[in-house]
């Protein structure tokens, strides 16, 4: 069993809000010397893929498109004991539209060899964008299963857990296919141990530019962008603090009760 | 000079800072507001591989470097400091002395368990009567046949109820002062061993501190770490990287102390502003981040070091001198900061300066390392310092 897990470096959500900045020009997140993580839901991802080797064996690589210090984010997945990464990186590509970003990393994907299994994280940690695993499964010609907390293997087939509202299906999928992974109590996913950081930190991981890849040029970079972000911005907080009296707590509480369906709160 | 971390230093420090910030942190105001012992804490740190982390691979460890050690004490004290001494204490002085000193049958017996933090590690050289003049020790071990009789009690043994491997230095030859000190390695189901009086300690109330009391304590010589007359040779070589991981813990707790001030000092509005804004308390922030900076530097310098084979005995009292003091210095700002509230148990900086104050005296006092610092500078072929 090879999973291919499809994993996005970005800035650390847990930052404190004052050091979130945006750039007026590309409309992009300024990271500067900011934390840098991996996506929240590709953590997931790269969770259940280990899970899955270690009831069916096999192999997990984690696969990134991103700057050089992305590299950083493929060593964090080493860390955590994944057997190989591949890093996409050359300064047009990042240029890329969800579009021409699916199609690099397809082109990744086959030049590393068509894996019984991709993993891609539900929703992309920065931009919110939900749409990498059906396009990539669109652009490989592959069945997709998405928001899934937890893939098994029976009778040579996928049974994938895949999470509704108010419950969740069961779907049964013949290999290969894209699964698109939401985050659940089953993926928490596990810290490195030392041991695998000393081994993650010496691993040797390719780094593959556009001419590595044969990509179409008319798919990728900036120009070909089909999606453009015209305008985004920080939404202005405005906090201020009322204190309501009440000579009891019950008097208190209703009064709070009362001010809270006020302001359509409750 | 390169201030660069490698990619593992950088992995292993935020590895051990996510877990103890999910992990830890939490539970650190409990667990010294009821004296309770880590257990838990203690117990995933060794599942993650940070318990003996320095020892090679063969031996259980991660075959990580000195520098990595102080990084990931850093970030465990940062988020608890008793948690912190335990885990130096464990680390940086027994699983140290056994794999530098001991015998080959000693590091397999021990390691792999210390690593597995089935055994907890102690270092038990003080005693009553004994502190900074660690070789005025009353503690005797008398040859009969193939065991040590041992006589005696020490003090202050960090780990000394819970460790199941314990570094405890005696005299075989009382006449010869420090030349007659050795060190033995002792279990505590050996007869005549017991665990006496816990300490109720001012700070790191989490960590677990006892009396050790020896009578005709019968300990097998395949349990003596080096050759009798090494001990005190032994303890001082060891305490290098002992300090080190003293002043990594001291640098955990003054950066927890400047990020609760700055929290505080953003949220905390007085004359209608955050108090943020007063030039006081920048100023407060400024001298707390940059005693921080530098300790963390003299720390890493220390530790790089030792990992490069080159003299660090100055740099690690320098290191466990200048960050021991600087936590202090910072505890006591950040309560200022919190005024009236940091003087109160609600708020986590009445802690630190509580777990701050010990970090002056164990392990060496300033004074002590203000005295290894000039003797080294006085030397009559004094080794000069390299940049790095």
């Amino acid at each position: 069993m090879h999973t291919i897990v499809c994993i996005k470096q970005i800035i650390d959500p847990e930052i404190p809000a004052d050091q979130f900045k945006l750039d007026a020009s590309t409309k992009r997140q300024v990271r500067g010397g900011l934390s840098l993580v991996i996506s929240a839901y590709d953590q997931n991802a790269l969770e259940v893929a280990l899970q899955l080797r270690e009831k069916v064996g096999g192999k997990v690589t984690a696969l990134c498109l991103g700057e050089s210090g992305a590299m950083g984010a493929i060593k964090t997945a080493l860390g955590m004991a994944v057997d190989e990464g591949v890093l996409v990186s050359d300064p047009p590509l990042l240029e890329s539209d969800p579009f021409g970003v699916v199609h690099i990393l397809a082109k990744a994907i086959q030049k590393i060899g068509v894996p019984d299994l991709v993993l891609t994280g539900c929703v992309s940690g920065d931009t919110g964008d939900k749409v990498m695993g059906p396009l990539i499964a669109e652009e490989l010609g592959l069945p997709c299963v998405t928001f899934v907390s937890k893939v098994e293997v029976k009778d040579g087939k996928a049974l994938v857990r895949r999470i509704v509202e108010d419950g969740y299906e069961l779907v049964e999928a013949a290999f290969p296919l894209v699964v698109s992974i939401i985050s659940d109590d089953s993926n928490v996913p596990r810290y490195s141990k030392l041991k695998d950081i000393m081994v993650a930190a010496k691993k040797q991981v390719p780094t593959w530019k556009t001419a590595d890849l044969g990509l179409d040029g008319e798919r990728v970079g900036a120009g070909a962008a089909r999606l453009q972000m015209r305008d985004v911005s920080i939404p202005e907080r405005d906090s201020k603090c009322e204190i309501l009296d009440g000579e009891t707590p019950e008097e208190r509480a209703e009064r709070l009760a009362l001010r809270l369906r006020e302001l359509k709160v409750i | 000079m390169d201030f660069q971390l490698t990619e593992a230093q950088r992995l292993i420090r935020d590895t051990v800072r996510e877990f103890a910030e999910k992990e830890l942190a939490p539970l650190a105001a409990e667990l010294d507001r009821l004296k309770r012992y880590p257990e838990k804490p203690l117990q995933r740190l060794a599942e993650l591989g940070v318990l003996g982390m320095t020892m090679p691979p063969e031996y259980g460890g991660a075959g990580a470097d000195t520098v990595s050690s102080c990084l990931a004490l850093m970030e465990i004290s940062r988020a608890c400091a008793s948690t912190g001494v335990t885990v130096s204490l464990h680390n940086t002085l027994t699983c140290e002395i056994i794999y530098r000193h001991g015998t080959e049958d000693q590091r397999q017996r021990y390691l792999p368990a210390l690593c597995r933090g089935e055994l907890l590690g102690a270092f038990s050289l003080t005693e009553p009567t004994s502190g900074s003049d660690a070789a005025s020790l009353r503690t005797t071990a008398i040859r009969r046949g193939d065991r040590y009789v041992l006589n005696g009690t020490k003090q202050f043994v960090t780990n000394g109820s819970r460790a199941g491997a314990i570094i405890l230095f005696a005299s075989t030859d009382p006449p010869r002062g420090e030349k007659g000190i050795t060190a033995f390695l002792i279990e505590p189901l050996f007869p005549g061993f017991r665990v006496g009086k816990r300490e109720d300690k001012m700070g790191l109330r989490a960590s677990d501190t006892t009396e050790l009391v020896l009578e005709d304590c019968q300990v097998p010589v395949e349990n003596r770490i080096g050759e009798e007359g090494e001990g005190f040779k032994i303890a001082l070589s060891s305490l290098v990287t002992g300090r080190a991981g003293i002043a990594a813990q001291a640098v955990g707790i003054a950066q927890a102390c400047l990020d609760a001030s700055i929290r505080y000092a953003k949220e905390r509005r007085q004359f209608g502003q955050p108090i943020a804004e007063f030039q006081a308390i920048q100023w407060k922030l400024a001298n707390m981040a940059t005693e921080t900076e530098a300790a963390r530097l003299l720390t890493l310098r220390a530790a790089a070091r030792k990992d490069r084979g080159l003299p660090c005995t100055m740099e690690a009292s320098m290191a466990k001198l200048f960050a021991s003091e600087a936590a202090n210095r910072s505890a006591a700002e950040a309560v200022q900061i919190h005024g009236g509230y940091g003087y109160l148990q609600d708020f986590p900086v009445e802690r630190y300066m509580r777990d701050a104050r010990v970090l002056t005296i164990y392990e060496g006092t300033s004074e002590i390392h203000r005295l290894i610092v000039a003797r080294q500078l006085l030397s009559p072929s004094p080794q000069p310092s390299p940049p790095v």
